[in-house]
């Protein structure tokens, strides 16, 4: 019997990346109406610059918050030259488009940085102490706190700042709202900003904990749309709930024989999983 | 020129197929042997991208698997042809078969509900694809489960009638025209006109008495077949399929170039699987990054969102007509 | 045959039909009433898209219950919609074959089914033009054709009569007239045309908040002071 507990470290970790994709996502999703396909390329991005940025000789300490930048700029700019030419669009049509942009970013990161094996290195690496008997790197910690925290802080946001109800308008009547007078354009604009910092974090801590790779980091997407959908692209606790289970799952499957090498269908289980439970009562055409 | 249920037979289609087929039986003469590679890959890609085709135009079904499904055919295909030594045709339809089914077994969960949680579960179905298929590898002649041969790889069997590349390449056109048909019978028929229901709305199907989720499974079940066709067709013309060439992002760029293409043509299809293929092949002569080939794709996906959901075919349609009634008109009195 | 049973639709807090009971054996009934009464309601129930809250409602002695939203065109109920859904990309022959396709047909070919079908309501003339090419009312017509194949028990046509010319509304009234005689199929009427419901239905069923009001011959009914109050509201005295 394998020795779970480094594996379930690990896994909380990244669980936690995937808990920061799966909100940003979810927030997108609530005051858009887009789901961002492109959150992992975007995340991907960011740890590009973040790596680049050390590899020619720039302060490790910073370079990640230069790599998060860039992706809340680059989230923003899809956001206010794209995304409102397709707002008359089904909600399909407007996924598709983020998955377009995905693609434009992995041939740029492919073409600019290629797919040789690398690894971010953060500062925080090579800082670690013991819990459960397991060495654990302040880089992992910090990923699970900033998992943690930053749910709390966004869940708190939603719901007691004033930016946080007009956006909860926005996912409940976007025509209603700007009837209002809620400023649809600038909302979103933010909500766009908000998803791109998670992207970017949640890239720059898989581009270390994992592998820095366009391909990798693009699909981690996956994961964390799997979590969405648990929540059903509404709910913040099922989908951080989601988001851990998935993570833990996939970490905990790394040292089992036969199914290790497949853990990476877990998100795909937990999703078909989840849709087969969202169907179980019949749904009439007129609610 | 349009894919979607219709009425009349399209005979002026029918007529440009044919005297285009009657071309493409001549066009070996001409190619070297590389590009003769080239265009047969290309005709299996055509059927893949009429999977998609389908599904789209017809349902507005966006399905981010076919590649992956094209993986699966060619698989099971290559497994059937290398281990019991059956004919090409029935490793073919094996392979279509196969894939349909594991398509539909995927699928099913999403096919319920709403069109976002489909393209969802098949990206994450072209993922998992990926997974299985770069762990296991495709047949090429060993024996136990897998296929994997410990010695030298075997190439796949061809055709009987069709083993030198340009009688393989007069087949796999034989074979992509024979699956344009099969579409073109679904059109005329039940499926077609249910599908059209289903298009109009869910209430319009439902009061005409369309069983919604049994004609979309229908639907899917073909895009299936059609996928694992083409991956039967493309084993065949390689002669082995290599098991870190089926990314999810692969199924993403076929969708996205049969949206480019026109997904609501016939024609449209054609001009994505020559994209598909020979667009980065041309840039590999010209020693291009195919990573820009995946920008610009990206590019024409979204551009064709943004403006013109026909895409290129459309537009090349459009511009046809224009053409025509410019004409007409300088004969005098309006159209 | 109808038969509704103590029929309750609830939105939230909204009643849209509230303990509604009647019984409608007539060929051609008519259902009025002012806006939200529930008439659309009604008809959603017996096409299955709304689940009632409580009570039944049966066609020819059978509950519809236990039938599934798309075997109700199979079990003979129909209906026309306000916003028409018409195919346009299939002919006119092919949105009626459509729902051919679904229905039982009594061993006839089905091309003779279709031709009869669009001559009953005068687009004979017009069977292979696209959906796209037809008028409003002609569309208006192909919805009723589509009613009248395989053997229907009830069809139900929801303000077919909205935005007529004379001649069209004239002939409107011939078809649905005609309905009972062609296919044998009740007819249920909704419209806000009250000279279409006279010429046409033998009886009315008022609704109001949900539930009758009134029903009986038409004259009578559309004669009763409490369903020209609920209508056209009191007359005020002027101050």
């Amino acid at each position: 019997m394998p020795d779970f507990t480094p594996f379930l470290v690990s896994g909380l970790a990244l669980a936690a990346t995937y808990v920061l994709s799966a909100v940003g996502i979810v927030v997108l999703y609530r005051s858009s109406g887009v789901v961002n396909f492109a959150q992992g390329a975007v995340g991907a991005l960011a740890a590009f610059i973040s790596w680049s940025i050390v590899e020619r000789g720039g302060p490790e300490s910073l370079s990640w918050l230069a790599g998060v930048a860039i992706a809340a700029l680059v989230s923003l700019a899809y956001g206010r030259l794209i995304a409102p030419r397709l707002v008359s669009t089904d909600p399909i049509t407007r996924a598709v488009a983020t998955l377009s942009f995905a693609l434009i970013l992995l041939g740029f990161m492919g073409y600019l940085w290629g797919e040789a094996p690398r690894r971010l290195r953060l500062p925080t690496d090579t800082m670690s102490f013991e819990l459960l008997g397991v060495r654990v790197t302040l880089t992992r910690a910090i990923a699970f706190g900033l998992g943690v925290s930053v749910t709390a802080i966004v869940m708190l946001f939603l719901a007691h700042s004033r930016m946080g109800l007009q956006m909860r308008a926005l996912a409940n009547n976007r025509e209603l709202s700007a009837m209002l007078g809620v400023r649809v354009f600038q909302i979103d604009g933010w909500a766009w900003v908000i998803s791109g910092v998670l992207a970017g974090v949640s890239g720059v801590l898989l581009g270390d904990l994992q592998r820095l790779s366009g391909q990798t980091l693009t699909f981690a997407v996956i994961p964390a749309i799997a979590a969405a959908v648990i929540g059903r692209f509404a709910s913040l606790p099922a989908t951080v709930a989601g988001a851990l289970a998935i993570g833990v799952c996939e970490a905990l499957l790394t040292p089992v024989p036969v199914i290790g090498p497949f853990r990476s269908a877990t998100p795909f289980i937990f999703a078909v999983g989840a849709m087969l439970w969202m169907q179980r009562k019949p749904v009439f055409v007129y609610r | 020129m349009s894919l979607v249920a219709s009425s009349r037979l399209p005979l002026r289609e029918i007529a440009v197929g044919a005297s285009a087929l009657a071309a493409l039986y001549l066009l070996p003469s001409f190619l070297s042997d590389y590009w003769l590679r080239v265009l047969i890959s290309v005709a299996a890609l055509v059927v893949a991208s009429l999977s998609v085709s389908v599904l789209f135009a017809q349902l507005g079904m966006v399905s981010l698997a076919q590649y992956g499904l094209l993986g699966v055919g060619g698989w099971f295909a290559l497994r059937i042809s290398h281990g019991a030594g059956a004919p090409f045709e029935l490793a073919l339809l094996t392979g279509g078969a196969a894939a349909a089914l594991v398509g539909l077994i995927v699928g099913l969960p999403a096919l319920r509900m709403r069109g976002l949680y489909l393209a969802i579960i098949t990206l994450m179905m072209a993922g998992a694809i990926q997974v299985l298929i770069s762990a296991f590898g495709f047949p090429d002649g060993g024996t136990g489960v897998l296929g994997k041969s410990t010695g030298a790889r075997v190439m796949m069997a061809r055709p009987f009638l069709a083993q030198s590349d340009p009688a393989y390449f007069r087949y796999a056109v034989v074979v992509a025209a024979f699956c344009y048909l099969l579409v073109l019978a679904h059109l005329r028929g039940r499926p077609g006109r249910a599908w059209a229901m289903i298009r109009r709305g869910e209430v319009c199907a439902l009061a005409g008495g369309v069983h919604i989720v049994a004609y979309k499974v229908w639907a899917f079940a073909l895009a299936g077949f059609l996928a694992g066709i083409a991956g039967g067709l493309l084993a065949g013309g390689v002669g082995q399929l290599d098991g870190s060439a089926f990314p999810a992002s692969q199924s993403i760029m076929l969708f996205a170039l049969t949206i480019v293409g026109g997904a609501y043509s016939w024609f449209g299809p054609i001009i994505a699987g020559l994209m598909l293929r020979a667009f980065p092949a041309l840039l590999n002569e010209f020693h291009v990054d195919g990573n820009i080939a995946t920008m610009v794709f990206g590019i024409g996906l979204l551009h064709a969102l943004m403006t013109a959901p026909q895409g290129i075919a459309g537009q090349l349609a459009g511009a046809f007509r224009a053409v025509g009634k410019f004409f007409k008109g300088n004969g005098g009195t309006a159209a | 045959m109808i038969e509704i049973n103590d029929l309750t639709v609830l939105f939230g807090g909204v009643r849209g039909l509230s303990a509604l009971t009647a019984s409608l054996p007539e060929p051609v009934t008519g259902l009025v009433g002012p806006n939200g009464a529930g008439k659309t309601t009604l008809i959603n129930v017996l096409s299955g898209f709304i689940r009632p809250a409580k009570g039944s409602v049966s066609v020819d002695g059978k509950d519809l219950k236990g039938i599934p939203v798309y075997k109700r065109a199979a079990f003979g109920i129909r209906r026309t919609f306000q916003n028409e859904q018409v195919v346009e990309n299939l002919s006119a022959a092919d949105n009626v074959a459509a729902v051919l396709d679904n229905v039982p047909t009594d061993g006839q070919p089905r091309r003779t089914l279709i031709a009869k079908a669009l001559d009953f309501v005068g687009l004979g003339a017009k069977a292979n033009v696209l959906g796209r090419d037809l008028n409003a009312y002609e569309r208006r017509m192909v919805e009723i054709a589509r009613s009248t194949v395989g053997s229907p028990r009830l069809i139900m046509m929801d303000e077919p009569g909205a935005g007529l010319a004379q001649d069209e509304s004239e002939h409107l009234r011939q078809v649905i007239r005609n309905v009972h005689r062609y296919c044998g199929a009740q007819v249920l009427l909704v419209d806000h045309d009250v000279d279409l419901i006279s010429a046409t239905c033998a009886a009315t069923l008022v609704l109001d908040f949900g539930s009758s009001i009134a029903y009986g011959p038409t004259p009578d009914v559309l004669a009763d002071p409490k369903v020209r109050t609920a209508y056209l509201g009191v007359l005020e005295e002027s101050a």
